[in-house]
């Protein structure tokens, strides 16, 4: 490697070079004012500010980094930088500074204050995970952002160490999670043994031009999507999820229903697009390479996702509890736009995906004031709120409307498109599964609206009240919910710019 | 037979017989230093492979490294006599039906795939080449298995501290 | 060696047999019995006593006879014990000590392996004794044996780090993880060994200086741990712990436990010997060279390396007798606070200097 390759792929992976510089200076501030930690979430902050702006860049800037100097070998690089990955990586930076707020008020993470360097040194780490995930072109490189985003997510999940449920869903995703990297670790050797690279574009190649054994071909994409499958939390990878998400702290709760989800699908669209597509049709649909039905895989796995999904957060009592459930039914219905394998089921992901960025963070932040306040999360214990505390009660209200996907709110917008990219394809059974799982989903979404406004408030039931930044900062969430569920141009169209992937 | 073979031979009946403890003996210090031998032989047959480097990085991390620590773990958590401490066995036939799946696709995998193999006669040493590579070709991997150290450190401090109210 | 040995035999497993047993036939066995003798003999000198006296001359065969004993002793196997660990781990303390001298070159022309890997080799399986160690402790089902084995795994390991930090910036310097290109790298005089600087150019060589003499005095503390020798024995601290991990320990087994520890003391002071001393070069120049004696050189060789090495060993005698031992958290405190910094720094500094 040459070094103008190297200055020329590091101004390709600025914003994680950002991101690994704030992550040593968290460590080095926390040493340093180890008395007063409140200056560490504005660090954070400005790290994530100079970070999006240089994600935002990458949209436009994009390229092959760190490529092998291999003459036999293609250049293309280890990391991809693209519109894709760009879009997701938009959607990681804005989640985090969601979570930045989430976690200045969230009163689980303030009896921790003395850690809060350890805490956003490791969030830290997972967004570099994470970022690294969405343009990683290299099965190794796959495997350490994989690592380093589920080493930080496992003892943020286990961060509160004042309740015992925290350190058992730390342990439980820790055991899955390894068993799942392990599976993952032994697909990508099959892949090795098989092509002798672990360079995704080199792998498409390979597998073009060889003949190759399909069993052993399927096993190891099946023990690969095994490791994707267990960050996307899809069936029958999903086991850990609710465990996990009852005991996490909310805040982490809610980062992980949305961010590692977005790195999970990042790769696994890249993943797919890479190493197994040769080309695009004139009407956007991916030429696949025979080796491996993926169709019918996504296409089983996104109905049993959403299905068991659904059916089992009917019968949740706790409100952290049923949203794991309903993250899982939604990692579905995502799955279902990347089955239909074609830019326009992508486009339908990536809009998906923009909007259950703000609702879902948008429910669990409203989850998380309601628990500060009642220290519970029990849907019973929601009796009644409608009235002591009716601007909660709408939020929830229209958030939760969102997640069914009712107009007129973005959730909508998304479903819709989901929908038209099914028909489309001629997938309709599919698309009539989904809408019934739709249905089914409106009466868990319901059941918590029949609490509060339904069910007579009795004396326990306390009044939340909510300063005015919170109040702030629920409208800012439910701005886009409700504004693009009307005007939804824009994100359709940064979404079609978006869905470009290099590489073919 | 060659004094090559004779000595794969060893290691690879050293990696059965000791994973094979390891998993079905009931005192779990038995197979801890099970374990240890497993992982031994596993070293030895990256050696015999050609990847010298790789074998001794075996013998320290995870010999060396971590089998020692899972070792003193077991040491410390339970008291000297009197407590056996002991794993069980349940659910066997479904793992037996499992595992003879799982077992006869990879052997029929492993048979009938043509795998993309090298000569085995040009066995370099491959210190030097691993170390040019780790800092060429893969210096994005090696300097972010530094951050995934970083952050497992920190992680590590996290979990071991204690909390008060 | 082994090519040697293949052409008289003519049979590969032989020939890898004999070669695998003849550091301990040629070397760990007359050492051990030399090493028992002088360090009583040494230690009752310092201590203004004559030492063994009765069995031949100044007690010249004691250790022999003291071998003769043991071979004689019951072999106890109290019956609380876990059978099977008890009886592996004196054999796994043994392999791991021994495995060491695989990597030893004792002479140009006698080397077990050449191995490009081998100081890391010999770093990664004396990790095997530290098994072994809790494995004797473990089995013997005595809270003793339990609290010597923890104490030396313990110590082991936080001992090894500093020791492979240091030998970390030695390889920087020289380039190369082989012990024998090591020590052909310090040929001619003394001045080239990396004790004073290694084989560099004068001005490089003066800067090293310092750092190559602090980065000896920390390998060879640490290597003092890791053969738990006094100042650091606190595994088998008598006054605490009866004989730490090989209490329960009698004849024959109690006996490797005894030779692996001879067979550690001469393996540490080797590789220091190695990577430090020179190897297996000559100080002077060699009297082979000199008078026109091919084949004389690789029994100077050996006949040097014997030496520096044998001299390393009084060292450790000589401190055994002469300084009093820590405590653990002051054991604890030396590694982690002092010598592993001090490490780190030297490991940066030589670093840098080595880029000139």
């Amino acid at each position: 490697m040459n070094y103008e390759n190297l200055y020329s792929s590091l101004s390709l992976i600025q914003p994680e070079i950002t991101i690994s510089v704030f992550l040593l200076l968290i460590v080095v501030a926390d040493l340093i004012f180890d008395k007063n930690k409140a200056l560490i979430p504005f660090l954070a902050l400005a790290g994530l500010i100079i970070a999006s702006v240089q994600v935002i860049l990458q949209v436009t800037n994009t390229g092959y980094a760190f490529p092998f100097s291999d003459v036999y070998l293609s250049r293309k690089g280890m990391v991809t930088v693209d519109a894709f990955g760009a879009f997701f990586k938009l959607i990681i930076i804005i989640s985090s500074f969601i979570l930045v707020y989430f976690s200045y008020v969230s009163d689980e993470i303030k009896k921790s204050e003395k850690n809060l360097g350890e805490y956003y040194a490791l969030i830290f780490g997972m967004i570099l995970g994470m970022f690294f995930l969405s343009s990683a072109s290299d099965l190794i490189l796959i495997y350490v952002a994989l690592e380093l985003l589920s080493l930080s997510s496992y003892v943020l999940a286990g961060f509160s160490k004042l309740r015992t449920r925290n350190s058992e869903a730390s342990l439980k995703y820790l055991i899955y999670g390894a068993t799942s990297s392990g599976l993952m670790l032994f697909g990508i050797s099959i892949f090795y043994g098989l092509s002798g690279t672990t360079n995704l574009y080199e792998i498409n190649t390979f597998l073009a031009s060889h003949q190759i054994n399909h069993l052993t071909l399927s096993f190891a994409s099946i023990l690969i999507f095994a490791g994707i499958g267990y960050k996307i939390s899809s069936v029958p990878f999903h086991f850990w999820t609710p465990d996990v998400y009852e005991g996490a702290p909310i805040s982490i709760t809610a980062y992980l229903s949305v961010a590692s989800k977005a790195a999970g699908f990042a790769l696994l669209v890249r993943f797919i697009k890479s190493a197994f597509v040769t080309s695009d049709d004139s009407l956007g649909y991916w030429e696949i390479l025979s080796v491996f039905d993926w169709h019918s895989l996504l296409i089983l796995v996104s109905i049993l996702t959403m299905t068991l999904g659904n059916l089992t957060a009917l019968w949740q009592n706790n409100i952290k509890r049923m949203l794991a459930y309903s993250s899982i039914a939604h990692a579905g219905y995502m799955l279902l736009g990347v089955a239909v394998l074609s830019n326009q089921g992508l486009v339908a992901v990536l809009i998906y995906f923009f909007f259950y960025l703000f609702m879902n963070l948008g429910a669990f932040f409203i989850v998380m004031l309601i628990a500060n306040k009642t220290g519970s999360e029990e849907i019973d214990d929601y009796n009644g709120l409608g009235y002591t505390s009716p601007f909660l009660g709408v939020a929830l209200t229209l958030f939760m409307v969102a997640l069914i996907g009712l107009p007129p709110t973005a959730g909508f917008i998304g479903k819709l498109y989901l929908f038209i990219a099914l028909v489309d394809a001629q997938m309709i059974t599919v698309a009539i599964i989904a809408l019934l799982n739709t249905v089914i989903a409106l009466y868990y979404y319901i059941r918590v609206l029949k609490h509060m406004f339904l069910t007579k408030s009795t004396v326990e039931t306390q009044t939340v009240s909510v300063i005015r930044p919170n109040i702030i900062f629920i409208i800012f969430m439910l701005a886009p919910v409700l504004i693009f569920g009307v005007y939804f141009g824009p994100v359709v169209d940064f979404a079609k710019r978006c869905v470009q992937i290099l590489g073919l | 037979m060659s004094l090559y073979d004779i000595i794969f031979y060893l290691f690879a009946l050293l990696v059965l017989v000791s994973a094979f403890i390891t998993v079905t003996s009931k005192n779990i210090v038995h197979s801890a230093f099970s374990l240890m031998f497993t992982l031994f032989g596993v070293a030895g047959i990256y050696v015999l492979l050609g990847a010298d480097f790789l074998g001794v990085v075996q013998l320290l991390v995870y010999v060396g490294g971590i089998l020692i620590l899972m070792i003193f773990g077991v040491m410390m958590t339970n008291e000297i006599t009197n407590v056996d401490i002991k794993t069980g066995t349940t659910q066997v036939v479904p793992a037996i039906i499992g595992v003879g799946l799982f077992a006869g696709a990879l052997t029929s995998m492993m048979l009938r795939t043509g795998w993309n193999s090298q000569p085995s006669e040009n066995m370099d040493t491959t210190t030097y080449a691993i170390g040019k590579l780790l800092l060429t070709e893969y210096v994005l991997i090696f300097e972010l298995l530094g951050m995934l150290l970083l952050v497992a450190l920190i992680g590590a401090a996290s979990v071991a501290r204690k909390e008060k109210e | 060696m082994y090519e040697l040995l293949y052409d008289i035999f003519g049979s590969e497993i032989i020939a890898m047999i004999i070669a695998a047993c003849m550091p301990l036939f040629l070397f760990i066995l007359p050492f051990a019995l030399i090493a028992v003798l002088l360090e009583r003999k040494v230690s009752a000198h310092m201590q203004d006593r004559l030492g063994p006296m009765r069995v031949g001359y100044h007690g010249i065969l004691q250790t022999i006879a003291d071998i003769l004993k043991l071979i004689q002793k019951e072999d106890i196997v109290a019956d609380t014990t876990d059978k099977k660990l008890f009886n592996m781990a004196p054999v796994l303390v043994f392999a791991g000590s021994y495995a060491v001298f695989a990597a030893i070159p004792f002479s140009g022309a006698f080397i077990g392996s050449a191995a490009d890997v081998g100081i890391f080799f010999i770093i990664a399986v004396s990790s095997i004794v530290v098994a072994g160690i809790l494995m004797a402790g473990w089995a013997s089902n005595n809270k003793y044996s339990l609290l010597g084995a923890m104490r030396s795994a313990a110590q082991i390991i936080s001992y090894e780090i500093p020791t492979a930090l240091v030998v970390l910036s030695i390889v920087m310097l020289t380039g190369t993880l082989s012990l024998n290109t090591m020590s052909i790298q310090q040929t001619a005089y003394f001045w080239n060994w990396n004790l004073f600087g290694g084989a560099a150019d004068g001005f490089v060589q003066l800067l090293l200086l310092p750092f190559t003499v602090v980065a000896f005095v920390i390998f060879y503390i640490s290597s003092l741990a890791e053969v738990n020798r006094t100042p650091f024995d606190i595994p088998e601290a008598e006054s605490e712990l009866v004989a730490g991990y090989h209490t329960e320990y009698s004849g024959m087994k109690f006996a490797m436990f005894f030779l692996a520890e001879y067979a550690n003391m001469f393996a540490v002071s080797a590789i220091a010997v190695a990577i430090f001393l020179g190897g297996y070069q000559s100080p002077l120049g060699y009297l082979g060279n000199t008078i026109g004696v091919e084949w004389l050189i690789p029994y100077e060789q050996l006949f040097w390396f014997t030496v520096k090495g044998v001299g390393l060993v009084l060292v450790q005698i000589w401190l055994r007798w002469t300084l009093p031992r820590l405590r653990v958290d002051q054991l604890m405190t030396v590694c982690w606070k002092y010598l592993i910094p001090y490490a780190f720094v030297n490991l940066i500094i030589i670093g840098l200097i080595s880029l000139i």
